[in-house]
């Protein structure tokens, strides 16, 4: 395996970890949801390129349209929140107070 | 020179690109302020649609960069604009974005300096990588004048449906 797949993995991970720790902004974290899938597109890309996979070419089209989906509610979500409470700010969110 | 040092380069560039696709991953999973992460984001994909151009897939890099960074992008920085705050936070404004910057950073470096140490290290996490080249692609030899990408992504609508 080429060594382009570690940093690909490396770049996921990262935006793995910035999706999942909180600071300000909900904004941010869509961004690395974004930033996720983006790297995972690239990894199976360069899978599929590299093994000569024809058929399976399709696969990261299917995801780009899924992940345009995903990130349209998250907006849709965000737009939402904006409206209620005039920011998107985290701290605004606890409803549930927990 | 300058012809030699690039055709030294050129041999490394998919390697070169995959390291600044993840600094620019770092850029924006710091978390400074929204509209300087979509702009971060804009770069990095600009950068994993290079790679995947590298490799030769001109049909998937294009429709990457051009309709779904676009679109995606668009649509970012429009409801940031909505939800955005006076003073947006640069990555050198907070100590915490900061810090997380560095820590990204350095994490990066250190695995591209473990890889470039020798030609033969073999770096083993769960699977093993090695340094057998940064563009291995089977040899199948030659499919004719069109592209097998296209013809697969075409295949959804024939094999797919």
């Amino acid at each position: 395996m080429s060594v382009v797949y570690i940093n690909i993995f490396l770049a996921f991970t990262l935006s793995f970890m910035g999706l999942l720790i909180y600071r300000s902004h909900l904004m941010s974290s869509l961004l690395c949801l974004e930033g996720m899938m983006l790297s995972l597109f690239v990894m199976m890309t360069v899978t599929i390129l590299a093994n000569h996979f024809t058929l399976a070419s399709m696969t990261p089209i299917i995801l780009l349209v899924f992940a345009a989906c995903e990130a349209a509610l998250g907006l849709s979500l965000l737009v939402m929140i904006s409206s209620t409470y005039g920011t998107d700010y985290v701290q605004n969110l606890n409803l549930l107070q927990c | 020179m300058v012809r030699f040092h690039v055709g030294i380069m050129m041999t490394y560039i998919v390697f070169i690109l995959s390291v600044i696709f993840v600094v620019s991953f770092v850029g924006f999973s710091s978390k400074p302020s929204p509209i300087y992460g979509g702009l971060v984001l804009i770069i990095s994909g600009a950068i994993g649609c290079g790679i995947v151009l590298s490799f030769g897939g001109s049909f998937l890099g294009l429709m990457v960069f051009l309709i779904y960074l676009r679109g995606m992008l668009v649509v970012f920085g429009y409801t940031t604009a909505i939800a955005t705050e006076q003073y947006p936070e640069v990555w050198v404004s907070n100590k915490a974005v900061f810090g997380a910057f560095i820590v990204g950073l350095l994490s990066e470096l250190l695995t591209a300096c473990y890889i470039l140490k020798g030609d033969d290290v073999e770096v083993e996490v769960v699977l093993k990588f090695n340094r057998a080249g940064d563009r291995v692609i089977y040899d199948t030899g030659d499919t004719g004048f069109f592209s097998e990408e296209a013809m697969g992504i075409a295949a959804l609508y024939s094999y797919g449906t």
